[in-house]
């Protein structure tokens, strides 16, 4: 819009405002520049995982040994427009076999692919000689030989041009024609995974984060990919333009590395989450993570549609609250409102397992009766017993109710008496009891009478 | 030596779920579950409870039996390694018995969804991680919302059960097992009426029996015979 108007590169800032009056104007901040590289490098390591930077805006990836796992180069580069695209950023590229080739051919926003050595040298060839990192004077000096392309430059003796301009300038070329060897420094992807942005505008409504989380969220996944490790738990720090932080926790259901997950479990909690302030910058954290498990792929892709169990239950739990979602697990406790264990779901699921045959163990050998009573446990309890009224015929639930059983005892419970939540101390005669309806009731009578406890469905 | 190997349909071998032609989808799923009631199967299109449908099932009283009716079928989905949710439950699940009933209790996952159960089970169904999904959904909920539950479940290799009072009976449904339940006179029996199937209307409502607690008697007895049992009956009688 700012280049319809007629503002450019190179003008001053009084013109540009003239010609565009609303013109937004942002100070150039290399540091953030450079931050926004290493996202960006992050990123990448999720299509190879050597990644090179080459300030002050490009980044070289070699794509060379992961042409298989895409499906060829063309695909590979779709998919890296894609996700720049979608992360609002603009992209000059091209892809050669030389590390400076591509550098070079991309900063002359090519946009192609130069697949052979030679296709690449003729594009090479053509290219004017204002290459960028070139010292000024041997660019006059070049101008006033009356060289415009690398290949005039090429085609003169080499010694003799090395006496007037200098080693680097034909060592560069050398190094781009690919006939000296050019190893790039990798970029190293760093232990803790911690970045942040600033957003170009306040933002008021937590939906609208999304957006901004989308970029910290790509990052992550590559970092994630590049290190082979999954995150479980990630926080997403809020800054607020009155310099207060909160925080935004993500807590996955079992870890993951896609960013697809993460973000629909990120637009789940920003549903809910009500902002104090407008948010300033962001900052997404990886609080646990560990290492990616080797996995062996089916032979014959089985496709799972959908999801799966425990993405979908992390977003359910996003929405319905922490406490809204769980497993069960069992307790060696014979009072029926103690013996359920509400377990986190896939959070250490193996423990969970552990847990529950520990369980079962201490169930048998705590006492026969228990033990061989499971088969007269009602799949469901009442949260609170209920109080039955007391006719000359007994309790009545719907009518009155018929005992079929003789009592179980249940008794004791001293050790956590008088602490909340807990049934403490009872002494209660359990009874099956059937009402006229059909409906098969687990009662007890204890010192204030009859109480309806479960129900046989 | 010499056997003529009998001839094979080819029709009936690509009828069978675990072979499919290379260009089909791979993964067909199940079409239905046991329910581990003979009679029951008999009248149930595909010899099972549907996967991949909604299956309403009709009930007013708890405590009929109507859960023992499905454990079978439920045993059998947690015993494969399959994951169960129960959306909104009426009561709260004791952990006990559902274990003794053969679930496995670290992937029997409780929603308590609130006002949200509708769209929990939606998500569930839609997720393709679940081999049951029994769902308690408010009372007032619509066709609409019905048929996006009947759409979630399509495909998935799913057992999806919503539990609903008769008084809805006689509205319409786009779920293809529509089954009411009634207490049957004899103790310990369940009245099952299919109310809509794919197929021919069934006729008459079948009586199944259905196991119940204290039936069992050498349990009663066992409890009876300790000494603790009997000096707590005698303590009962006193109160």
């Amino acid at each position: 819009m700012a280049g319809q108007a007629g503002v450019g590169v190179g003008q001053k800032l009084s013109t540009a405002l003239g010609l565009q009056p609303g013109l937004a104007v942002f100070e150039r901040a290399a540091a953030r520049e450079t931050q926004a590289l290493e996202n960006l490098a992050c990123w990448a390591g999720r299509f190879t995982p050597t990644v090179s930077l080459a300030p002050p805006a490009g980044l070289l990836l070699e794509i060379g040994g992961c042409r298989r796992l895409f499906g060829g180069v063309a695909a590979i580069v779709e998919e890296v427009l894609a996700g720049c695209a979608a992360q609002d950023y603009s992209v000059a590229w091209a892809v050669a076999p030389t590390p400076l080739g591509a550098y070079w051919l991309a900063q002359a926003a090519r946009g192609e692919i130069y697949e052979p050595l030679a296709v690449m040298q003729a594009a090479l060839a053509d290219l004017p000689c204002d290459v960028p990192g070139w010292p000024a004077e041997v660019q006059d000096r070049l101008v006033s030989f009356g060289l415009t392309r690398l290949g005039d430059l090429r085609a003169l003796p080499a010694a003799g041009l090395r006496r007037r301009i200098g080693n680097g300038p034909l060592d560069d070329i050398l190094r781009a024609w690919g006939e000296i060897p050019d190893p790039q420094k990798p970029f190293f992807f760093p232990e803790i995974f911690a970045q942040d942005i600033e957003l170009p505008a306040r933002v008021e409504h937590a939906e609208a984060l999304a957006f901004a989380g989308q970029r910290l969220f790509a990052a992550l996944a590559g970092w994630l990919h590049g290190r082979q490790l999954l995150a479980r738990v990630c926080t997403l720090q809020l800054t607020h333009d009155d310099g207060s932080r909160s925080a935004l926790t993500l807590r996955l259901a079992e870890p993951a590395a896609d960013e697809g997950r993460f973000l629909r479990l990120l637009r789940e909690h920003l549903a809910r989450l009500k902002l104090a302030a407008p948010v300033e910058a962001l900052c997404l954290q990886a609080d646990e993570v560990i290492a990616k498990p080797g996995a062996s792929a089916h032979l014959f892709q089985q496709a799972v549609a959908g999801e799966g169990a425990l993405a979908c239950l992390e977003r359910l739990r996003a929405r319905l609250g922490e406490g809204a979602v769980c497993t069960l697990g069992r307790r060696a406790d014979h009072r029926p409102e103690q013996a359920t264990l509400a377990c986190e779901v896939g959070v250490g699921a193996d423990s969970s397992v552990n847990s529950g045959m520990k369980a079962d163990l201490d169930l048998a050998s705590f006492s026969p009766s228990t033990a061989t009573g499971a088969a007269t446990r009602p799949l469901w309890l009442l949260p609170e017993p209920q109080a039955l009224a007391e006719r000359a015929d007994g309790p009545h639930w719907h009518g009155p109710l018929t005992l079929l059983t003789r009592a179980e005892r249940l008794e004791s419970g001293w050790w956590d008496a008088g602490e909340a939540g807990t049934p403490g101390d009872l002494r209660r005669d359990y009874f099956v009891a059937r009402n006229p309806h059909g409906q098969w009731t687990w009662i007890f009578r204890d010192a204030q009478g009859w109480f309806l406890h479960g129900l046989f469905a | 030596m010499n056997a003529v190997p009998a001839p094979v349909d080819l029709a009936a071998v690509l009828a069978r779920g675990d072979i499919w032609r290379g260009d089909a989808l791979a993964s067909l799923p199940e079409a239905s579950i046991p329910s581990g009631h003979a009679a029951l199967d008999a009248e149930l299109p595909g010899g099972g409870w549907p996967r991949g449908n909604l299956t309403e099932i009709l009930v007013d009283h708890s405590g009929l039996g109507e859960m023992a009716l499905l454990l079978p079928a439920l045993a059998q989905l947690s015993a494969a390694g399959g994951w169960l949710a129960l959306v909104a439950p009426p009561w709260l699940p004791h952990a006990p018995a559902w274990a003794a009933a053969g679930v496995a209790l670290e992937r029997l996952v409780v929603v308590r969804a609130g006002r949200q159960a509708a769209w929990s089970v939606e998500q569930l169904l839609a997720s393709g991680g679940f081999a049951g999904v029994l769902a308690w959904p408010e009372a007032g909920l619509d066709a609409r919302a019905l048929r996006r539950l009947q759409v979630a479940a399509e495909g998935r290799s799913v057992f999806a059960c919503l539990w609903r009072s008769t008084a809805t009976a006689g509205s319409p449904s786009p779920a293809p097992l529509r089954v009411l339940l009634n207490p049957a006179s004899a103790a310990g029996a369940l009245s099952v009426q299919i109310l809509k199937r794919r197929g021919r209307p069934a006729a008459r409502p079948l009586f199944l029996s259905i196991p119940r607690p204290g039936r069992m008697t050498g349990v009663v007895a066992g409890a009876a015979l300790s000494p603790v049992a009997t000096r707590s009956a005698a303590l009962a009688a006193v109160a």
